[in-house]
């Protein structure tokens, strides 16, 4: 085993790595930008490496200073994280040129998964079930047009170098298709510098249900289940579960071969996630992502599999040392991303700086957050700030302890989804299991009128004691001049204070 | 001081009275039993009403107030008399119309529209760019864009002036 490797991430992830490896007896080198300085990842690593000022693209993404401080410090592994150089092959290629080992699957793994279109016909080959659709990049929306025809509408554009729900667009009518197209190709070519399209048929009410896949480098494979993905916005996932409520054991087993054989006909290592859309009892290979999932942990909560540890071991040459038949799928467990963003605003994103923070707490919740009172939420990174996960011994359970901890979290200084989460929870389609990707988007998003008027009241009190505290603030420094020094003092103190609550004075 | 309060899309009327140091709340009219205690200087605040207790934050400024309560936000905003009057004023002399704000800070992608076009409710006004995102901004109503006040390329911050619309004459 590693003693030392280099976690080349920020955020929730990064401090999710270093608690395994330390467990592990693993030493850890957090790299960090400017602006993440005081960031927890770079508070907790045993060894923390300034990659300077700038955008991720001169930081986090910057292949030669990445590997240039893993070797500095003398870290024999790079664990990528999610995001970032996380499925960028030639990264991959890069750390293991300069006599590193890499904490991911084989360059060639990535690469064919990594493009949308490339994946799709190998998938085809290897007797995958794919949607509907397009193979190769669109030449331009004449050519999409033609298409949609042929497989009908609706159909979705989506960016042959895609992910992260970036590049997307659902066509519901060929009057829409021009505009889609652009938008669409526009988004690709600033987020991935590609702007190549393909086109499918859009399923109109497919449940996302993904498998988890774990190999080692001697070729055994198992499958940990599904992880139901359903509850996305703006095509994000923001409540995830395992296990789902229309698979049963059967269709797992089915579902879990078929990822299997999905990855290992790319000759697969390490932890993975196969993605499927579901619709009507069938299913349609969606896409592999070739890294720790975001929604991992409830994997890990069910399956007792520490899938970080996995992955470590997988890199170090270690063989599995478990079968199929080992694994035991105990329970139910949820998570919620806790995201800066706007619910009531279509989930736009949402800046500030946290304030006044309440984290969740007791049993069988677990919180994988990067929150820190005084943290800047900027629009630089990725919104995620945090995860809820919580374990149960059957669904309902798990919900009423998700109900429970979202109920405890406060975040302030920006908005969150949790509100909208809490509103999932709390819906009959969700409870019942009765629920698609679209579901998120016609749910009544408002808080509940039974508090409004209490809400109301605390409002206008805030701003009474508001005018209030300014009103002794301004007229006391002028009013007796044998008091005047003491009294400005004070005011200058009640000012400073008061710009500290009133972010926009 | 009395106060209009908008939540959820209902105006509620509330007055706050502090006598003595001792605070008196009614609610459309109503006394309502009350107490506000400031748990902390960020925003954490101990509610009790009708026998029981609720832990809220609240932030926000003179008009527009997020209270976070059992995990929910409650998105308010609140007018006292005189800027209700001026609010009413503003809404007649525009028409109904009014200003198109940035609700996230971005940057200006690219401009659909141009001063003195007639526009859909729905339609795309401009596409705004925000963690990656390109995202549409839409009229809320039907009108005239009356003015443009950004350009494509231009960063704003959320709550910036995009656009001001007027309603459509008949």
């Amino acid at each position: 085993m590693f003693t030392r490797i280099l976690i080349a991430n920020r955020g929730e992830i990064a401090l999710r790595i270093i608690r395994t490896a330390r467990e592990m007896g693993v030493e850890c080198v957090s790299i960090y930008s400017r602006a993440d300085q005081s960031s927890l990842h770079t508070r907790m690593a045993h060894v923390a490496v300034p990659l300077g000022d700038g955008p991720p693209a001169t930081t986090y993404l910057d292949m030669d200073k990445v590997i240039a401080a893993a070797q500095e410090t003398g870290a024999q592994a790079i664990h990528p994280g999610y995001g970032f150089l996380a499925e960028n092959a030639e990264f991959a290629r890069r750390v293991s040129a300069a006599g590193l080992a890499w904490i991911g699957p084989p360059p060639q793994a990535i690469e064919a998964m990594g493009d949308k279109i490339t994946s799709r016909q190998a998938m085809e080959r290897a007797g995958v079930p794919i949607v509907p659709g397009t193979e190769e990049p669109l030449e331009g929306p004449e050519e999409a047009a033609v298409i949609a025809e042929r497989i009908g509408y609706p159909i979705a554009l989506k960016a042959s170098a895609g992910g992260g729900g970036k590049g997307i667009r659902v066509v519901e009518r060929v009057a829409d298709l021009d505009g889609a197209f652009r938008t669409a190709s526009g988004e690709a070519l600033g987020a991935f510098g590609d702007g190549r399209l393909y086109v499918e048929k859009y399923l109109g009410h497919a449940r996302h249900i993904e498998i988890q896949v774990l190999f080692d480098s001697q070729g055994n494979g198992v499958h940990l289940g599904e992880r139901e993905c359903s509850i996305q916005r703006r095509h994000q996932k923001l409540v995830e579960e395992c296990p789902s409520v229309v698979i049963d054991d059967d269709l797992r087993a089915r579902m879990g071969e078929v990822a299997l054989r999905a990855g290992s006909s790319v000759n697969y290592a390490g932890a993975g996630t196969v993605e499927f859309l579901f619709e009507d009892g069938d299913f349609y290979f969606l896409e592999m992502n070739t890294r720790l999932q975001v929604e991992h942990p409830v994997t890990e909560m069910v399956t007792g599999v520490d899938l970080v540890r996995e992955q470590l071991r997988v890199a170090a040459g270690e063989p599995l040392g478990f079968t199929q038949a080992d694994l035991k799928f105990n329970g139910h467990a949820i998570e919620v991303r806790i995201n800066a963003e706007d619910p009531a605003h279509g989930f736009l994103p949402s800046t500030g700086r946290l304030s006044n923070l309440r984290l969740p707490s007791g049993p069988w919740v677990r919180l994988d957050s990067a929150m820190y009172r005084g943290l800047e939420v900027g629009t630089t990174y990725d919104p995620m700030l945090a995860k809820v996960i919580v374990w149960g011994p059957d669904r309902e359970r798990a919900i009423a302890r998700m109900e429970r901890a979202l109920e405890e979290l406060n975040v302030g200084g920006v908005r969150t989804g949790a509100p909208a989460a809490l509103a999932v929870l709390r819906s009959a389609g969700f409870r019942a299991g009765d629920f698609d990707t679209h579901y998120l988007e016609n749910l009544d998003l408002h808080a509940p009128a039974e508090w409004e008027g209490l809400a109301a009241a605390a409002a206008a009190v805030f701003r009474h004691k508001r005018a209030h505290r300014r009103a002794l603030a301004t007229t006391s420094a002028n009013r007796d001049p044998w008091l005047a020094r003491s009294r400005r003092e004070w005011s200058d103190h009640a000012r400073r204070t008061a710009r500290r609550e009133m972010p926009d004075a | 001081m009395k106060y209009f309060v908008t939540v959820n899309g209902n105006t509620l009327e509330v007055s706050v009275v502090e006598r003595l140091g001792r605070l008196r709340v009614t609610l459309g009219g109503q006394p309502l039993d009350f107490s506000y205690e400031e748990a902390d200087q960020l925003g954490q605040v101990v509610l009790f009403s009708e026998g029981r207790s609720y832990g809220v934050s609240i932030e926000g400024g003179d008009t527009e107030v997020d209270v976070k309560l059992a995990g929910y936000l409650y998105d308010i905003q609140l007018e006292d008399e005189r800027e209700r009057a001026a609010h009413a004023a503003e809404r007649a002399a525009t028409g109904g119309g009014g200003p198109v704000k940035s609700v996230m800070p971005g940057v200006v992608v690219s401009l659909c529209v141009e001063e003195g076009q007639t526009v859909e409710a729905g339609q795309p006004l401009l596409i705004l760019e925000a963690m990656k995102m390109q995202n549409e901004i839409d009229a809320p109503q039907a009108g005239i864009v009356k003015a443009v006040h950004i350009v494509e390329g231009q960063a704003v911050a959320a709550g910036e002036k995009l656009l001001t619309l007027a309603a459509e004459p008949d």
